[in-house]
């Protein structure tokens, strides 16, 4: 089961008509997908650095000299990706009743002392990378952390070159915040 | 001929072979020790001739129980299933239905077989067996399961079980799903795998407890009966089929399937998900200080936070860790831990295991880690609590765990599988109804929720109802033949939705004016754990649909509105001007109103709004945007502030126009106004940390977190690493 790279460009560009999405989602998947998903979306960057997995709409994790990094399609870097990117993002924090009807008014509004909507944007193109939307207090979500060397070696029996530990660092940045200001 | 020793294969007894089954799958890995399976491969044509027999005796069942039962609840909502089980209790192949109880029907087999029901009760020919007691296993009692077991010359060889949703089962009102439940005699009748009828025949005792017991006992009764029936046709067929395909190849077969089906789903993981370890949070909003309930220390609110993790390893498993949960309460929704299963079952089977053959193997590579002692999610006291609506947090949470696996389908490609659904809550009622009769009242149509974006394309309008496609829209018609109500409005709304560069669906918000009702109550029916925290299903930069709300119209004089041909209300119309209708008190409830008197007329509002859109918004097709506006389904002010679209409606041609110089020229606006708003995440830590130490926070949320951080030392070190707060920090 393979579908050409046309066909999968035109169903990521929104150009395939509900029947033919259907029928995609229906018949056995492809198993060449992702492989041909990360040349569709290599030949779309501006940039060089091997795609080794897309996490978002703009971000990727990518290979950079023995570094594996988080970036965004406009170029901008979020460093290691064991760190959650959004520590490195910019964020608008909706958390009063003003901010939060610009995009829930009146009666869709959650209620501020309760509820906040963070959203982080990536500092290069100011696009809006994730919206969270989560209790006042709550630390900010680590969504996703990838056992990249686990894919490649063992799913797509393709290791990569070197291995990291798929362990979670974004403690180190808040305990770098910490040192500085206090 | 030689008595047999036990009713199982060669004389085992059931318990030898349960723990026979357990001790192959533990030192194996594989299904009751399959290693090598063969007698499917042999011949597939065979293996799909048996397959595709077994699934439409199943199917033929259900319709047998629809044609039998009167209840719309079988008939219009489609919340029946019937499923084939081995011997131990092992789900073999399930009807088409609610896919929740794969699991949970085969766990009160095993219960059955643990409890020593061969010796002390007896299991033969004949016997019908009923259970809903989420104790043993369940989501909540109003679904029953009749189990019934299939044997072959003295032989247990399998069971036919039937799930069905009762509309009534004697809870205290407004029955069915009750709230005001707080202990588990509220809950109404239990039935603990109960024999309930012998020689395929219900008892006349059993009969007459329901007769007693139950406002609806016609339904209940002619449940039991449609149930019987499907699972009595379905034991006949299965007998046809060892009679066609000799009990040695029945008996491999049905195991083959499940150890098939566990392969399969290893291998939909590894094709289809990305490993690594993914993380999110429902919060439970429980609103009760105003509850009337006889258990005082019911009364109060609180939230409970609900952090969650799948770990998808690299050998192909999924893990839920549910660690962080905080504390059960005196309410009806503490869920078991096997009834997360439930929630488990039925999102597996609409993303991964959609093509027929789901069954245990689908979930045998799942593992849900047993919650902490005493959270929500495994209290210690189930014994003594209600559990007549554990869905709430389930819904939620598996909404999200949906969010988490369409991450992962994106990641690697299959972008038009990522999908993600939202629930939403509504209004259940008991009273006299329009006939004189006095009976709980809940009208199964209110999944009316707008589904997730897909990375292909917009969300689909109403469709977004995980459990089973019958009530996307839903027959009011029927509902107004069997409740006192009348539906007023049909009307999508436009601020229901998640908007992204591809959208949620629309929501439909449901207006029921009681109609011919005498005296009633009403409290909420609860299908989701959030209301004034709007949950986090927002995916890429797409935002989740806004708030959800209850409201309650009273008609200042409905007779004289009519009269003066006045407006009534039929349209939530702009969120910011829908309070303000004059003829009318209209008061806002939360997702869990407290039982209140209603009077003929009033009318009950559920205004759930969608899930959650897909990318950022501003990068939304303008033309997608012109197709919605063409068809009313957005306006010109969502397109300017939401997808910073520029529109023009032309009167001429009688359709909107894109004015793409405008768009551009917002878009490049919206991008330099996040970039001067957005503050490095640096300063906002260092912002909130302070707040933290200060504890200013809502006292809910000071408890909630509280409540965590006393049943997980890893929680309570997560959080103060996070935000870098000293060891002697507390809430």
């Amino acid at each position: 089961m393979s579908y050409s790279k046309q066909d999968l460009k035109d169903l990521y560009d929104g150009k395939l008509p509900w029947p033919k999405i259907k029928e995609i989602m229906s018949r056995p998947k492809d198993d060449d997908r992702f492989e041909k998903y990360v040349e569709i979306l290599q030949e779309r960057l501006p940039w060089k650095e091997k795609i080794l997995l897309p996490i978002g709409e703009h971000l990727y994790i990518v290979q950079k000299g023995a570094e594996r990094i988080v970036k965004c399609d406009c170029g901008h870097e979020f460093g290691d990706y064991r760190r959650n990117w959004k520590l490195a993002a910019l964020v608008f924090v909706r958390d009063t009743k003003e901010t939060l009807e610009e995009i829930y008014p009146g009666t869709k509004c959650p209620w501020p002392e309760l509820c906040e909507v963070r959203e982080f944007y990536c500092p290069g193109c100011g696009a809006m990378l994730k919206v969270e939307s989560v209790p006042v207090g709550y630390p900010i979500i680590f969504d996703f952390l990838p056992n990249l060397d686990a894919f490649y070696r063992e799913w797509l029996g393709k290791p990569l070159p070197t291995s990291q530990e798929p362990r979670d660092m974004s403690n180190e940045v808040t305990m770098a915040w910490r040192a500085k200001h206090t | 001929m030689t008595k047999r020793k036990g009713l199982g294969d060669g004389g085992k007894t059931l318990k030898q072979m349960l723990e026979e089954n357990r001790r192959l799958l533990k030192e194996t890995g594989c299904y009751a020790g399959i290693t090598k399976p063969h007698a499917l491969k042999d011949d597939p044509i065979k293996a799909e001739l048996f397959h595709s027999r077994i699934m439409s005796s199943l199917i033929a069942g259900r319709e047998t129980c629809k044609q039998v039962s009167g209840s719309p609840y079988v008939r219009e909502v489609a919340e029946l299933c019937m499923g084939l089980y081995t011997p131990e209790g092992d789900n073999v192949v399930q009807s088409t239905g609610i896919q929740v109880h794969v699991r949970l029907m085969g766990d009160n087999i095993t219960w059955m077989i643990e409890n020593n029901y061969e010796e002390d009760v007896g299991i033969h020919d004949g016997d019908l067996f009923l259970a809903n007691d989420p104790v043993i296993a369940g989501v909540h009692a109003a679904d029953c399961y009749d189990l019934l077991p299939v044997f072959w010359e003295g032989e247990l060889v399998a069971w036919v079980c039937t799930v069905i949703m009762e509309m009534d089962i004697g809870a205290v009102s407004p029955g069915c799903m009750p709230c005001t439940a707080v202990e588990r005699a509220g809950d109404g009748m239990k039935f603990d795998c109960e024999k309930i009828g012998t020689n395929d025949k219900i008892r006349r005792d059993f009969e007459i407890r329901i007769e007693i017991g139950l406002d609806l006992a016609d339904l209940f009764l002619l449940d039991r009966k449609g149930a019987v029936a499907a699972n009595i046709r379905i034991r006949e067929d299965m007998k046809d089929m060892i009679r066609e395909f000799g009990l040695d190849y029945f008996k491999k077969a049905l195991k083959e399937l499940i150890e098939e089906e566990r392969r399969s789903q290893i291998a939909r993981i590894k094709q289809r998900t990305i490993p690594g370890r993914y993380r999110d949070i429902v919060p439970f909003e429980i609103y009760m200080s105003e509850a009337p309930a006889s258990w005082l220390p019911a009364r109060k609110d609180s939230i409970r936070l609900i952090p969650m993790q799948m770990d998808i390893l690299p050998e192909g498993r999924m893990v839920l860790d549910f660690d962080g949960i905080g504390e059960w309460g005196w309410h009806a929704y503490n869920p078991t831990p096997k009834a997360l299963w439930g929630g488990l079952s039925i999102c597996v089977v609409q993303t991964l295991s959609y093509d027929g053959r789901a069954n245990l193997g689908s979930l045998l590579p799942c593992d849900i880690k047993t919650p902490p002692v005493d959270s929500l999610f495994n209290p210690s006291q189930i014994k003594k609590l209600a559990t007549g609506n554990p869905w709430p947090a389930m819904i939620d949470v598996f909404s999200l765990w949906c969010g988490m696996l369409g991450t992962s389908f994106y990641m690697r490609g299959f972008r038009e599988e990522t999908f993600n659904y939202v629930s939403g809550s509504g209004w259940q009622l008991a009273g006299y109804d329009q006939f004189g009769n006095k009976r709980p009242m809940l009208a199964g149509g209110p999944g009316t929720f707008g589904a997730g974006a897909t990375g292909v394309c917009d969300g689909v309008d109403t469709g977004g109802w995980v459990a089973t496609p019958e009530t996307d829209v839903g027959n009011w018609e029927v509902w107004e033949l069997f409740m006192p109500e009348m539906y007023m409005s049909r009307m999508l709304s436009l601020y229901s939705v998640g908007y992204g560069r591809y959208r949620s669906g629309l929501s439909m918000p449901t207006m029921d004016m009681l109609h011919r009702l005498t005296v009633g109550i009403t409290s909420g029916a609860l299908g989701a754990a959030h209301d004034r925290i709007i949950p986090n299903i927002g995916l890429f930069g797409g935002y989740p649909g806004g708030k959800r709300n209850s409201f309650l119209i009273r008609y200042h004089d409905f007779q004289d509105t009519v009269n003066k041909r006045l407006p009534l209300v039929h349209e939530i119309g702009h969120p910011k001007e829908f309070l303000n209708y004059p003829y009318a008190d209209i008061k806002y409830f939360n997702h869990m109103p407290p039982c209140m008197e209603v009077l003929d007329k009033d009318v009950f509002v559920c205004d759930n709004s969608s899930a959650g859109g897909l990318g950022d918004p501003i990068e939304r097709d303008p033309a997608l945007q012109k197709a919605d506006l063409d068809s009313g389904l957005t306006n010109e002010e969502i397109s300017r502030n939401m997808y910073c679209i520029a529109v023009n409606y032309d009167e001429k041609t009688r359709e909107w126009k894109v004015d793409e110089e405008g768009t551009k020229k917002l878009r490049a606006a919206k991008r330099k106004e996040r970039l001067s708003r957005g503050v490095p995440v640096e300063e906002y830590w260092q912002k909130a940390r302070q707040r933290l130490l200060e504890k200013k926070l809502d006292p809910l949320l000071i408890e909630g977190y509280r409540s965590s951080m006393k049943l997980s030392e890893g929680f309570t070190r997560d959080y103060k690493d996070f935000w870098a707060l000293p060891n002697d920090f507390g809430f």
